[in-house]
């Protein structure tokens, strides 16, 4: 046992690498999105992960020095100043929007209209500019009388347009609002690469080194909005198809410029609208899981790990997993039936779950218990199993969150 | 009684449709083009076409209204050159910025697009306009180079703030206030610069400056791939060159589509450059240049305008394809082409305009420019379809231009 910071960080790494790859660790490892949970826990606002740096440094080390989960995901602070600036319309944080006393919302909105593939997919820089991101960020709005990028003219003619456009007053306008938010955010740069290395320095690694989402959520959350992708489903199901395999494209390119080198690096992929509630099994097979398996096939062929939160119920989904290459991908499930998730994946793919944070807001330190024996006899069995909870705990009871972690610790291990 | 500018004007342009349309005028039309003939007739520099509106105004009204054609072909408008100097045009030389005051402006053809650069120029065409276009054409765009692809600016309000980053950088934040200033003073001058064509036929004589539109492969040539460039392309890459040809005639024909309904007869000059006998072969001709040129020219006449191509070089081996555009709606102006050979093959179809050399108005004597006139209104003005012109006179002799004007006038009377 380590004792250590730098050795502690190696063996938690290694306890969940080796889950994941499904080799039989020395116990259960524990994987806890702790989120807000620090502000609870030590009598602070969550406004200060927006406005507070050192106090929600202190209190996010606090927090994870006092559990000591194998890897515990806070909510990394942002400052909440640079946002102001923008004034996003599809954001609402603690102290800006929403209460200081809870979590960030994202406000979906149909920020692409159900014309406007051939924009998106035809011409997605003039589009992003000129028309999605004006609607998403108030900052932006002006960008709107900008003339189409494509139409600008070759030769000097061209900058003469784009020359005469960013003076109009409210493009002026907005250039120097941007600046502004540019600039206090470089202010901010070092800070927020600090917090993360501060993190890491008490010997805690990080689930995952960044984000990338299935095509299929990606339009669905930030483009069509949910009511918008529905619909698209019946009424124009090729170009959302389309819209897919482009994001797809871009997500992957995205990922292997940015994450060289291979090693034990992971990508979360949050999931969101593929799961039972949302779309039918037919659906899913065509619009959801094909371009989602690509991801995370072309994740796994850069050598990096794929580390799926299936959000939702996926239990008649699971045979799809089978597909994903063995061994290589790790799926963290919410209310999916995790003990028919183990007998079918067993063996193929390491899974996560499923704590209900519920039991750890209501129930007791001995309910928590009984709930983590089960899942270590059952799911635990032979390997291949994270203990976590099936959501951020961002309201939870600390008193069950430590009967979690450290039931887990001492009756987790494998002999 | 004496005319009126506007009777004349009415006089002129209906002469020179008549002849378009292949009706018999009452005489010869002359349709001129002055270049920059204005500064050495009245006296001032070309210099003066760039940086002193007002007083090139005056030098061109002087001239039309001294030698008074029915109209002109091109003027050479006022250009901003003081606005131009802070941005640094690369591929423009101009009378007093690289060029002597006593000569014409110079065009520096450039590979602006690299022969490896199609993909990425075709599929992601606004980005490389503004990035990679825009800052290799114009120094002060320069720093444009450093903003992220905007299509990685990725959906959601994060885009605003990768932008706000970029934009504050300060090499950044000083090209988009030099490009302001430009902006605002450009904007204050692009009225005036819309009215010097409109002064000057106030005077009573008629421009052929219709919005047109330039053959696809010629836009290749001059502006993206250059000369060198666009004729490698035709053995080493001719698919992608097609397919550029294609992106560049589809943004042509939807600006013509999207121009407003015109009223009356209009007339464009369009200037064609890299399609005759000396810059490419017949086969080479008839697969990358003639398609897209043709369904310019018939896009624009369905719009109700007259094309009037400026055959740039010798079209000798090609004056056959011209009869696959439409009777009497196009007038073919051609410059080193045999004129007795156009008059030959396009007789009673398409209107043709020609070719007075230059050399012979600054070198030769009035009774030779006579003697040309003479011939050219005998062999291709016989039944009319025939419009008179120059070819460019920046530096002729002042009394060899009266001669051709007040030959024409005299002679070329239908009886």
């Amino acid at each position: 046992m380590g004792t250590t910071p730098e050795e502690l960080y190696q063996e938690r790494d290694k306890r969940v690498t080796e889950a994941i790859h499904l080799r039989i660790p020395d116990r259960v490892p524990l994987e806890i999105a702790l989120s807000y949970f620090p502000a609870r826990y030590t009598g602070i606002t969550c406004e200060a992960a927006w406005y507070d740096y050192d106090r929600w440094l202190e209190a996010c080390k606090k927090t994870l020095l006092d559990f000591q989960p194998d890897i515990g995901g806070v909510q990394p602070f942002f400052p909440g100043k640079v946002l102001e600036y923008l004034d996003p319309k599809s954001l609402r944080w603690p102290g800006h929007g929403a209460s200081p006393h809870h979590t960030h919302q994202a406000v979906e909105g149909e920020y692409m209209k159900a014309d406007e593939y051939d924009a998106f997919l035809g011409d997605l820089s003039d589009y992003l500019l000129r028309i999605y991101l004006p609607r998403v960020s108030g900052a932006m709005g002006p960008f709107g009388l900008l003339p189409q990028l494509s139409s600008l003219g070759y030769g000097y003619r061209g900058t003469l347009v784009l020359a005469e456009a960013l003076t109009k007053p409210e493009v002026a306008k907005a250039i120097r609002t941007l600046q502004k938010a540019g600039r206090e955010l470089q202010r901010w740069r070092s800070k927020m690469a600090a917090f993360s290395r501060e993190i890491e320095k008490l010997g805690f690694p990080p689930l995952s080194q960044m984000l990338a989402l299935a095509p299929f959520d990606a339009i669905s959350d930030s483009l069509r909005g949910m009511a918008g992708t529905m619909l698209d489903m019946y009424r124009q199901p090729d170009r959302l198809l389309e819209a897919c395999e482009k994001i797809l494209g871009m997500t992957l390119k995205r990922i292997r410029a940015t994450m060289t080198g291979g090693g034990n690096k992971r990508v979360g992929i949050p999931l969101h609208r593929g799961s039972e509630g949302f779309m039918s099994l037919k659906q899913f097979e065509k619009f959801y899981w094909p371009t989602l398996k690509r991801l995370i096939q072309g994740i796994a062929d850069e050598g990096l790990t794929p580390c799926v939160f299936f959000e939702g119920d996926y239990t008649s989904r699971l045979e799809y997993l089978l597909e994903l290459p063995k061994g290589r991908v790790f799926g963290h499930f919410d209310t999916t039936d995790i003990f028919r998730a183990k007998e079918v994946l067993k063996g193929h793919m390491c899974i996560a779950g499923d704590v209900p944070c519920s039991l750890l807001q209501a129930g007791t330190p001995e309910d928590v218990k009984d709930y983590c024996r089960k899942l270590i006899d059952v799911v635990g069995k032979d390997g291949g199993f994270i203990m976590s909870t099936r959501g951020p705990v961002d309201d939870v009871k600390a008193e069950n969150l430590k009967a979690m972690i450290d039931f887990t610790k001492e009756y987790g291990v494998y002999r | 009684m004496e005319k009126t500018p506007e009777e004349l004007y009415k006089e002129r342009d209906k002469r020179i449709n008549d002849a378009i349309q292949l009706r018999i005028p009452d005489r010869v039309p002359i349709l001129m083009s002055f270049g920059y003939f204005p500064a050495k007739y009245t006296g001032i520099t070309c210099k003066d076409a760039w940086y002193d509106y007002d007083k090139w105004l005056a030098a061109y009204k002087k001239t039309v209204l001294d030698f008074a054609p029915d109209g002109l072909w091109t003027v050479q408008a006022f250009s901003p050159g003081a606005l131009l100097e802070y941005i640094d045009p690369k591929q423009t030389k101009w009378p007093g910025h690289g060029v002597s005051p006593n000569h014409g402006h110079q065009a520096i053809e450039a590979e602006n697009v690299k022969a490896d650069e199609y993909d990425y120029y075709l599929t992601d065409r606004s980005d490389f306009i503004l990035r990679v276009l825009l800052p290799r054409t114009a120094g002060v765009m320069e720093p444009f180079r450093m903003l992220p692809p905007l299509s990685s600016l990725g959906f959601g309000y994060f885009g605003a703030l990768t932008l706000g980053e970029a934009l504050a950088r300060p090499e950044v934040a000083r090209a988009i206030k030099t490009l302001q200033k430009v902006g605002r003073e450009f904007g204050k001058l692009r009225p005036k610069m819309a009215q010097f064509n409109r002064e000057i036929e106030k005077l009573g004589f008629p421009i052929n400056d219709a919005p047109g539109g330039g053959a696809p492969f010629d836009m290749i040539s001059d502006f993206l791939r250059g000369m060198h460039g666009a004729m490698l392309d035709m053995y080493r890459q001719p698919d992608k060159l097609l397919e550029l040809c294609e992106q560049q005639l589809a943004s042509t024909l939807e600006r013509i589509e999207a121009m407003p309904p015109v009223s009356g007869t209009r007339r464009a000059f369009m200037a064609l450059h890299r399609g005759s006998d000396g810059f490419m072969s017949l086969k080479q001709f008839e697969k990358f240049y003639w398609p897209g040129f043709k369904k310019v020219v018939l896009a624009l006449v369905d719009k109700g305008i007259t094309p009037c191509p400026f055959f740039e070089g010798v079209w000798d081996a090609r004056l056959e394809y011209l009869l696959e555009l439409p009777k009497g709606k196009v007038l073919c102006h051609f410059a080193q082409t045999n004129m007795v050979k156009a008059k030959e093959v396009l007789g009673g179809h398409l209107c043709i305009m020609g070719d007075v050399p230059s050399t012979l108005l600054q070198a030769g004597t009035v009774q030779e420019v006579k003697d040309y006139c003479k011939r050219l209104i005998d062999i291709c003005g016989k039944d009319g379809g025939f419009i008179l012109t120059n070819m460019p006179l920046d530096f002729a002799e002042p009394k060899n231009v009266r001669a051709m004007v007040e030959f024409t006038k005299e002679y070329g009377v239908y009886r």
